[in-house]
């Protein structure tokens, strides 16, 4: 051993093998390998009582509005509208940037959904938005906070908590409560536990919080962690009970500049929203609707869908 | 003892190699920062900002200093043995700041860098202790 140390260049050569097999596995550990955590049940909410059910009774419930409510749908390439949920979607240029809205009434908190990349919680599980929208049969989705791609901050989903571990610094989580309505909470504030106590049913957690109160809470200099640029957004935002505004902004292109915070949290106060949260953007802000991604995702290296852990959805 | 046996090709300029090198080697890392910068979208992590002074400081300054104060070490066969212990240090340092770098852009985070930390700093104590273990014995001889 006090020989093999002693070689000027094998330690050198061996060690440095060893650093870069290192480096390379904790890239592909945190970036590429799937670790599947918990299979998720199903279950959501049920209409009306804001309580949960089970899965059986709910699946042939909703299926039965589903298809009742669809065949009467009016469709068309920007709008949709049923009994239950009304959606316009709507697209503009503005700060340089190609802006998509879409208005979302619904009738019931339980059309205003989440889901997860294959169906399952974990680390790097991952697929397009479309993709785990057409696997739900959403009539709207947009990329939901990426949970996956970090260790920490909340994840509560359809009720269920999976994971409880606060984001260390000051950061906003979104609460979607049992009656569909959003709130931005602190999460070295609130524990998780105290937020399921008071009606969390979803709570995401990226942010930050855009607006509050009908306040823009945000300013020039606010950015997601070190970003100083305009980016791709996705955020959604409450009108009012069981109205919301959801925003997403193409960006890094030439085309579309994309959205600073507080252009995107002025979009969402001037539509009257109460509440606004920003949600992952970059590559991974996506707008699905009926069927197809209607704005023009990129990372600004190379374009198309990122694939994400999770979606926000409207559907039966 | 091993480490305290004379070094036969015993080389006056290695500590001032080092210092060569550690000096490039930390204009390398200044490099890959300005270049991983010029692709992160204005997003940026100080972390790989200054991995650069892991080599120039933990490096170059200090084999500098090794160099004025206790040079005759290169001498013993154990100087080698410090010195391969402690570069394994910094660079296991210098990588895990790059790594950090990388996550803190990307927006993400790895239970495994803590790791890089502990075993680079467990290299340089070991390599340290070597080396005062020689310098200090330096009148038996």
């Amino acid at each position: 051993m006090n020989k093999f140390l002693y070689k000027p260049y094998r330690w050198a050569a061996i060690y440095s093998i060893i650093l870069a097999a290192a480096f390379t596995y904790t890239l592909l550990d945190t970036f590429v390998l799937p670790k599947p955590m918990a299979e998720v049940s199903n279950v959501s909410l049920s209409s009306k009582e804001g309580s949960e059910v089970t899965s059986n009774f709910q699946n042939t419930e909703s299926s039965s509005t589903k298809e009742e409510a669809q065949k009467k749908a009016v469709v068309s390439e920007n709008y949709y509208e049923d009994e239950n949920i009304k959606i316009t979607i709507e697209s503009y240029r503005k700060y340089d940037s190609k802006i998509y809205v879409a208005d979302i009434e619904i009738s019931d908190p339980s059309y205003l959904k989440t889901a997860f990349a294959n169906n399952t919680y974990g680390r790097n599980i991952t697929e397009k938005t479309s993709d785990i929208a057409e696997e739900n049969e959403a009539i709207f989705a947009i990329n939901g906070d990426f949970y996956g791609f970090r260790d920490e901050g909340y994840v509560l989903r359809n009720g269920k908590a999976y994971r409880d571990t606060a984001r260390s610094g000051h950061n906003d989580a979104l609460v979607i409560d049992k009656d569909g309505n959003l709130s931005v909470v602190s999460e070295e504030e609130e524990s998780l536990d105290s937020l399921i106590e008071k009606g969390a049913w979803q709570v995401l957690s990226f942010g930050p919080g855009l607006v509050v109160d009908g306040d823009i809470v945000v300013d020039s200099s606010s950015e997601v962690a070190k970003s100083m640029r305009s980016n791709p957004r996705t955020a959604i935002g409450q009108i009012d009970e069981l109205h919301y505004i959801f925003i997403v902004s193409d960006g890094r292109s030439s085309d579309s500049e994309g959205l600073s915070l507080l252009e995107l949290a002025e979009e969402f106060q001037k539509r009257g929203c109460s509440v606004a949260y920003n949600l992952d953007g970059g590559g991974s802000s996506t707008m699905y609707f009926n069927g197809k991604v209607i704005n023009n995702p990129t990372s600004g290296r190379k374009t198309g869908e990122r694939k994400v852990s999770d979606i926000v959805y409207i559907g039966y | 003892m091993f480490i305290l046996a004379i070094n036969k090709s015993n080389n006056k300029e290695t500590f001032k190699k080092a210092v060569r090198i550690y000096l490039i080697l930390s204009a390398v890392a200044i490099v890959i920062d300005k270049v991983y910068g010029a692709f992160s979208h204005g997003v940026d992590s100080a972390a790989m900002t200054w991995m650069f002074l892991y080599p120039l400081l933990g490096g170059a300054l200090f084999y500098f200093i090794i160099d004025k104060l206790i040079p005759h070490i290169t001498k013993f066969a154990g100087c080698r043995v410090f010195m391969n212990l402690y570069n394994s240090g910094i660079a296991t340092f210098t990588v895990g700041s790059f790594l950090k770098g990388i996550f803190e852009i990307a927006g993400t985070n790895s239970s495994h860098l803590k790791y890089y930390y502990m075993t680079g700093g467990a290299f340089i104590v070991a390599g340290l202790i070597i080396m005062f273990k020689i310098a200090i014995s330096k009148d038996k001889f």
